[in-house]
């Protein structure tokens, strides 16, 4: 199609706002897909985004639309994740759009990831179309939170669309204001071709598949293609479309979205954010890639059979090319053999691999406590980065230790303004400032209507909004507030390693990082825990905290008095067989450290505990 | 031989009993001696050392069908003078006249279920019969004049205290039983105690309470004269059961009757469960006259590796523990070649200790032997 005649756009809000029903919608009208085939979140088809009712993945998928004018258009919408992890996800489905559908419930107004994602909508250029979405609930605002998006981002009024994803109100509107504002791709046609790569998954008949956005030129299966980075050259398989699935097409031209089979077998050879061009007549300039996305968290990701290592390195492989925000190199624990340190943009991200790698995979794994990474100044001078408590150096090679600060922001009504801040300084938090996104409005005789909301602004240690930390602000606040975080710097801090030995040795995987002052407490909590959580074992198992060899705090898990067959079946010999078997199959679960067995939860109970 | 038939069903038993079937016994008895027939050949010449009715409740059946029995076997079988020949029973339907029946057909040792010599520990098992009728029936196989008698007894139950767990083992031991065997209250899958344990009506048996229990007998049970001979089982010298040193010792036997067990030529097998298809399916086994034996509902050859772990797990419940030289002719090597990291380590933890011929539990070890046995068995057995 020419490009006169293409919008790409995609779909970005705040989590549950409605961006997927809002894409159903678009489908079902479009013919994309048939009432038949039609489901709610249809382009969430993973099982585990049907199970959260979230989006993990950003989603392509090509309609054809003829517009009231009777003008026929070809529309290039990506669906994009709204959960504050995967900002990176929606970062890459902008670079390939020119515009953006900016949705916001009409109940809950402007929240944390709304801004987010304005803010990086506005960095890559892109046209915004606010649509204040959901106005079918009893509860909806609609004016007001129209209102909203005027004072707060600078909308004109009439910019504003208002739809009902659910019902269907207002979605032709949405894709006529689509064809008016979003501008046509630009780029030339008879210019080599540049086609930035924007998302990746593997095929096991067709290999990679790279998800691209054509800039110029055209591409098709029958010329020979270069990677701009590598200078890797490959001849693809097939050139496509999403319908959602995969549509096989002649060529991709200016400005289309679309995906390339390249037939390549690692995802090293074709890296999200990497430009294809032509062999034959290569471009000069590659398009602006993205920045790569930084790991926050750090967990080490083992495979509950020492075996199964070469098939977890292989799983990583394959899940990184469809979550190219997944870092992971090799590391070994005395404790649990050899894995991977595996960095995640957040502990949901974190959730989400681990259980797609037993999924997808089907892979018994087991994950240790997740960590951030910490800058380590030590005696001698070195500077070194650790990501793993494992490895900070012993106290006396220490000089400094510095952990990373993010500046968080939090929008709730502001009855809540005094919890927030007593949440944010009990974590060691920073206050910033206040923003009044919406102000009450005081009627004529003194009394408040509509309540005012509020952005909060701090700056706090990464380590301590990581595990708990949203959970309680929104337990805190009914479950009004939303939350959106960005790294801000590193900062030094009294850190500590707390060290823990289970029957006299230190095991490297239960050992945390911590600030002085909670170490006593988290020590005496830890072992605690532990004592409730490892199994009895045929022997006395004392457990220890430690502080740079320092104990601070023991117990002792009893030895078990019996586990013993009485009967002898009469003859049955197989029966008695299952019964063992069965207790066998339990303790595989289990990681044997020395000679203790300590089940997975065990290395999660750091996760469990209370300031 | 295996008699599935109880006047009631105990709410902790899993065993393959059926209650409410007694007047099926005598066609029963028919099908157990066709099998017999059927077995002649499998079994060859071999001299039967030991027969054993279990149950079920075996003592349900009646002397004339229990004389029909014992002939057929020894038509088909070569019982040797001297074998040992057992019976299960109940208390409640034993009778001297019965007993004495049962010797006159060959019957020597008789085992009593009293479980308990306590009547409401006996309500809280579902046995149908009270102390003194255990008293009585025990009285009657001596006038009978069974001079080799066993009790079984539970201990462990819910909430007992070692001081009524002390006065059972002092009542069994004031009858002077020849043989006592002895087993902690376990809660099977499936049972009624399980389900009233899963829904908090019966507190699950404490394990460390058990052990104490256990431990307390042992030394008990030494004082009065008892060998503890393997970890459930007690006897005067010279009465262990010989039929079931068999299956420790990883000799072979051959099970009859529904849900009856062997161990026959390298073979294990089961037959099927329900009294009534077994008794279709011995006949149509008989019918044929094939060799195919269709009442076998489950049959397994193990391999060498599983063979031995059996062979090492069987033997170690025995005190006296695996003769290793002769383990090491029997299967061709040695406890050490096999297992030699897990028995070290298990040495260590002191659950393991060896006399200059034998490997052998610890006396603490008998109460932590699963420990020891899960890891002796063959990585991905079928079973
Ligand atoms: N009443 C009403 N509910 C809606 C509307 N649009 C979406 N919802 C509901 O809001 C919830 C979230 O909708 P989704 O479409 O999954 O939201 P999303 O923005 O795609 O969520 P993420 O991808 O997880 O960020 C679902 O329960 C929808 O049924 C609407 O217009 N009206
Ligand atoms: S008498 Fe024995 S076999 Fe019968 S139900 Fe009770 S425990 Fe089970
Ligand atoms: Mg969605």
């Amino acid at each position: 199609m020419e490009p006169a005649r293409i919008r790409n756009f995609c779909i970005i809000a705040h989590i549950d706002h409605g961006k997927s029903t809002l894409a159903d919608r678009f489908l079902e009208m479009t013919g994309t897909i048939s009432r038949r085939d039609m489901s709610a979140q249809v382009l969430d088809d993973m099982d585990l985004e049907r199970e959260k009712g979230v989006t993990i993945k950003a989603k392509a998928v090509r309609m054809a639309y003829t517009s009231k004018a009777g003008t026929p258009y070809e529309l290039n919408l990506i669906d994009t994740p709204g959960h504050v992890d995967f900002g990176y996800e929606v970062s890459r489905a902008l670079a390939a759009c020119e515009g953006a559908l900016l949705v916001v419930d009409a109940a809950q107004g402007i929240q944390a990831q709304t801004l987010a994602n304005v803010y990086l909508a506005l960095e890559a250029n892109l046209t915004l179309i606010p649509v204040v979405n959901k106005i079918d609930l009893p509860s909806a605002e609609p004016e007001r939170v129209a209102q909203e998006l005027v004072d707060t981002l600078g909308f004109a009024p009439e910019e504003i669309m208002f739809a009902s994803a659910k019902e269907g109100t207002g979605a032709e509107d949405l894709l006529e204001s689509i064809i008016a504002r979003v501008p046509a791709p630009s780029g030339v046609g008879d210019k080599p071709l540049r086609a930035l790569i924007f998302d990746s998954k593997w095929d096991t008949y067709k290999g990679v598949i790279a998800y691209c956005r054509v800039i110029d030129g055209r591409v098709d299966n029958k010329r020979k293609l270069r990677l701009m980075s590598t200078d890797f050259t490959f001849e693809p398989l097939e050139v496509g479309v999403f319908r959602p699935a995969l549509d096989a097409v002649e060529e991709l031209t200016i400005g289309e979205v679309g995906y390339i089979a390249t037939g390549l077998k690692t995802v090293k050879d074709c890296r999200v954010g990497d430009t294809l061009t032509d062999d034959g007549k290569p471009a000069d300039d590659a398009v602006p890639g993205y920045r790569p996305a930084k790991p926050m968290v750090f967990a080490g990701i083992y495979p509950q059979q020492g075996n199964e290592y070469p098939l977890l390195r292989d799983a990583l492989d394959k899940l990184q090319l469809t979550d190219a925000a997944l870092g992971f190199t090799p590391e070994s624990s005395t404790a649990l053999g050899f894995g991977f340190r595996c960095g995640f943009l957040g502990l949901f991200h974190m959730e989400i691999v681990q259980e797609r790698l037993e999924r997808e995979y089907n892979l018994d794994l087991l994950a240790t406590a997740p960590s951030v990474e910490y800058q380590v100044t030590k005696t001698n001078g070195d500077e070194i980065v650790i990501d793993s408590p494992a490895e900070l150096p012993p106290p006396q090679e220490v000089g400094q230790i510095r952990e990373p600060w993010m500046d968080i922001s939090v929008v709730c009504p502001d009855r809540y303004i005094g919890t927030v801040m007593e949440l944010v300084t009990t974590n060691r938090g920073e206050y910033k400032r206040t923003e009044y996104l919406q102000h009450s409005i005081v009627q004529d005789d003194g009394t408040k209507k509509g309540e005012g909301r509020v952005l909060l602004e701090y700056s706090i240690p990464l380590s301590e909004i990581l595990v708990d930390f949203y959970d309680n602000l929104k337990s805190r606040t009914q479950g009004y507030a939303s939350l959106d975080y960005t790294f801000r710097e590193y900062r030094a801090a009294p850190l500590v390693k707390l060290d823990i030995l289970v029957n006299g040795e230190p095991v490297d995987a239960l050992s945390l990082i911590t600030h002085r002052d909670n170490a006593v407490h988290y020590g005496r909590q830890l072992t605690d825990k532990l004592k409730t959580l490892i199994p009895r074992q045929m022997f006395d198992v004392p457990l220890q905290a430690a502080i740079g060899g320092r104990i601070i705090a023991r117990e002792t898990i009893r030895a078990m008095r019996k586990n013993v067959l009485a009967k002898c079946y009469g003859g049955d010999i197989t029966r008695k067989r299952k019964l063992l078997e069965k207790q066998k199959e339990g303790k595989k679960r289990m990681k044997r450290v020395g000679n203790v067995e300590i089940p997975q939860e065990a290395f999660m109970a750091v996760l469990r505990l209370e300031k | 031989m295996h008699i599935p038939f109880c006047t009631a069903k105990c709410g902790y038993c899993d065993f393959n009993s059926y209650v409410g079937h007694d007047h099926t016994i005598p066609s029963y008895t028919k099908s157990l001696l066709t099998d017999a027939s059927l077995w002649r050949a499998a079994v060859g010449g071999r001299a039967v050392e030991t027969v054993f009715f279990g149950g079920g409740t075996p003592s349900l059946t009646p002397l004339p069908e229990m004389q029909f029995l014992m002939a057929g076997l020894r038509d088909a079988f070569d019982i040797l003078p001297d074998a040992e020949v057992s019976l299960e029973s109940n208390p409640g339907s034993l009778t001297t006249e019965y007993l004495r029946g049962l010797r006159d057909i060959g019957f020597n040792r008789l085992s009593i279920g009293v479980q308990s010599f306590d009547d409401e520990e006996l309500v809280s098992l579902d046995r149908t019969h009270s102390a003194d009728e255990a008293r009585q029936a025990y009285a009657s196989a001596r006038d009978a004049g069974f001079d080799n008698v066993n009790l079984d007894l539970i201990y462990g139950l819910p909430e007992q205290p070692l001081s009524k767990w002390q006065s059972n083992l002092e009542a069994a031991l004031d009858l002077a039983p020849e043989h006592l065997s002895l087993y902690a209250l376990t809660v099977e899958e499936g049972t009624p105690l399980a389900r009233d344990v899963a829904r908090g009506r019966t507190p699950a048996p404490d394990p460390d309470e058990q052990a104490t229990h256990y431990e307390y007998t042992q030394e008990r049970l030494a004082r009065a004269g008892y060998e503890h001979y393997e970890i459930s089982n007690w006897a005067r010298p010279g009465r262990r059961c010989r039929h079931n040193l068999i299956y420790w010792t990883h000799r072979e036997y051959l099970g009859m009757g529904a849900g009856a067990h062997s161990y026959l030529n390298g073979a294990r097998f089961g037959m099927v469960l329900l009294p009534n298809r077994y008794g279709e399916l011995v006949d149509e086994s008989a019918a044929a006259q094939d060799g195919v034996m269709r009442h076998i509902a489950s049959a397994e050859t193990p391999p060498p590796e599983l063979v031995m772990a059996d062979a090492l797990i069987l033997g170690l419940r025995l005190l006296d523990g695996v003769d290793v030289r002769e383990f090491a002719r029997r299967y061709g090597a040695s406890p050490d070649d096999v297992y030699g990291d897990i028995l070290r380590e298990f040495e260590g933890y002191g659950i393991l200790e060896r006399t200059p011929t034998h490997l052998r539990l610890s006396k603490r070890g008998l109460l932590l032997s699963n420990e020891l046995f899960l890891r002796l068995l063959p990585e991905a057995v079928e079973v």
